[in-house]
C-alpha cells in the first residue's frame, strides 16, 4: 500500500512539475509529452491493479515490480536514443549555422571590397 | 587547357600560420586565374591574416569544425557560385601544389567526376609514412576497393579535384566523421566516376597530423564503422544546379 501511494505521488510530482515547466516556457510539447505519458500510465496502473498484475503475468513477469522495473529501463532506454537523435540534429544544425554565418561575412567582405573581383 | 573552366581551390585550414602564405603563394604561381579559397577552420593563429596577405579568398569559421565541415563550407561556396571544379588541398603544405595540373586534368576533361592524388601509385614517390600509418592505410585502400570496386591506394588523401557533378552533393552530404575515406563511399553511392593520380607529398612543414600513432589502432576501428555504417546510409534526393 505504502509503495503504491509514493508511485502516485511521484508521477503526479513529474506530471505537475512538467507541466509548470510547460507553463514558464522551459520545454516544449515535442519535449514534454514523453514524460507526460508515462507519468499518466504510471498512475493509470497504480489505480488498477488487477490490470497491471494481469499484464505482467501474460508477460510471464514473476512479480508485478519486476514488470514496472523493465518498463521503466525501458523507457529510459527509448528516452536517451531520442536525446541522441536530438542532439545529433542540434549538431547539424549549428555546424550548417556556422558555415552559412562564414559564408555571409566571406560575402559581406567582397561586397565592401569591390576591387577584389571575382 | 583547363582555363576556360571556373575552378575554386578549397583549402582547409587550421593553425597552418607557418605554411599557409607559402601554400597560396605557390598555387597563385601556377594559377593566377584560379580561386583560391582558405577555410579558416577557428583557428588561434595568424592563419586568416597570412591567407589575406597574400590575395587569398578567406571564410573564417567561428568555431572549429573539423576538416570535412571546412571542405563542406568550400563546396557550397562551389555549388552556390557555379564553379566547375573545386580542388582541395592541405594547408600544411603536405600537398605539392605542382601536381594540382595532374590531378585538375582528368575532372577538367570530364573523365572522372573525383580524382584522388595518391602518393603510393608512384614507385619512387619519397614519402616516407610510418609503419601503423602505413599499415592503416593499406587496410583502408582494401577495405574501401572492396565495398567500392574502385582500387583506391591512398583512401586517406585529402589531395583531391571535383567536378560538378559530384559538388551539389558533397554541399549538402559531405562526411563529418572521418571525411576522406567516407566520401569515396558517398561518392560511388551517387555513381561518381573516381580515379587516382600519381603526386609526390612533401613532409609536413607544419601542424600536427590529426591522426596519432598510438591511436591507429583505435581511429582504424572506428573509420572501419563509420565506412560501413555510410553503407547503410540512403540515398537522399540532391540539390542540383539551377533547382
Amino acid at each position: 500500500m505504502g509503495v503504491k501511494t509514493f508511485a502516485i505521488f511521484v508521477s503526479i510530482f513529474i506530471f505537475l512539475f512538467v507541466i509548470e515547466l510547460i507553463r514558464r516556457q522551459k520545454m516544449t510539447f515535442k519535449y514534454s509529452i514523453s514524460w507526460l505519458g508515462v507519468s499518466s500510465v504510471v498512475l493509470f496502473f497504480a489505480f488498477n491493479e488487477n490490470l497491471l498484475r494481469k499484464i505482467s503475468d501474460f508477460f510471464g513477469f514473476q512479480l508485478p515490480s519486476n514488470f514496472i522495473f523493465f518498463l521503466l529501463s525501458a523507457f529510459f532506454i527509448f528516452l536517451s536514443l531520442l536525446l541522441t537523435v536530438y542532439i545529433n540534429e542540434q549538431n547539424n544544425r549549428t555546424e550548417s549555422l556556422a558555415q552559412t554565418i562564414g559564408m555571409l561575412e566571406f560575402k559581406i567582405k567582397k561586397m565592401q571590397s569591390p576591387e577584389q573581383k571575382k | 587547357m583547363i582555363s576556360p573552366k571556373k575552378v575554386l581551390i578549397i583549402i582547409p585550414a587550421f593553425n597552418e600560420e607557418r605554411t599557409i602564405r607559402r601554400l597560396v603563394q605557390e598555387i597563385k604561381k601556377i594559377y593566377p586565374d584560379f580561386t583560391v579559397l582558405v577555410i579558416n577552420d577557428g583557428s588561434t593563429d595568424h592563419t586568416a591574416e597570412e591567407a589575406l596577405e597574400v590575395g587569398a579568398f578567406l571564410i573564417d569559421l567561428p568555431y572549429n569544425l573539423g576538416i570535412g565541415g571546412a571542405i563542406q563550407t568550400g563546396f557550397k561556396v562551389a555549388f552556390e557560385e557555379n564553379f566547375d571544379i573545386a580542388v582541395q588541398i592541405d594547408g600544411d603544405g603536405q600537398h605539392d601544389p605542382r601536381y594540382l595540373p595532374c590531378i585538375l586534368e582528368p575532372v577538367a576533361s570530364g573523365k572522372v567526376d573525383l580524382c584522388i592524388g595518391s602518393r603510393f601509385l608512384n614507385e619512387h614517390s619519397g614519402f616516407k609514412s610510418t609503419f601503423s600509418r602505413r599499415i592503416g592505410i593499406r587496410f583502408f585502400s582494401s577495405l574501401l576497393g572492396l565495398l567500392t570496386g574502385v582500387p583506391i591506394t591512398d583512401p586517406t588523401s585529402g589531395f583531391r579535384a571535383y567536378g560538378k557533378k559530384i559538388i551539389p552533393i558533397f554541399a549538402q552530404f559531405y562526411p563529418v566523421d572521418f571525411p576522406e575515406p567516407e566520401a569515396v563511399m558517398t561518392a560511388k553511392r551517387y555513381n561518381a566516376k573516381i580515379s587516382e593520380v600519381p603526386v609526390n607529398m612533401r613532409k609536413r612543414l607544419g601542424g600536427i597530423s590529426s591522426i596519432r600513432y598510438l591511436k591507429t589502432i583505435y581511429y582504424m576501428l572506428k573509420v572501419t564503422m563509420a565506412i560501413l555504417i555510410d553503407m547503410l546510409k540512403k540515398k537522399q534526393k540532391e540539390i542540383s544546379y539551377g533547382s
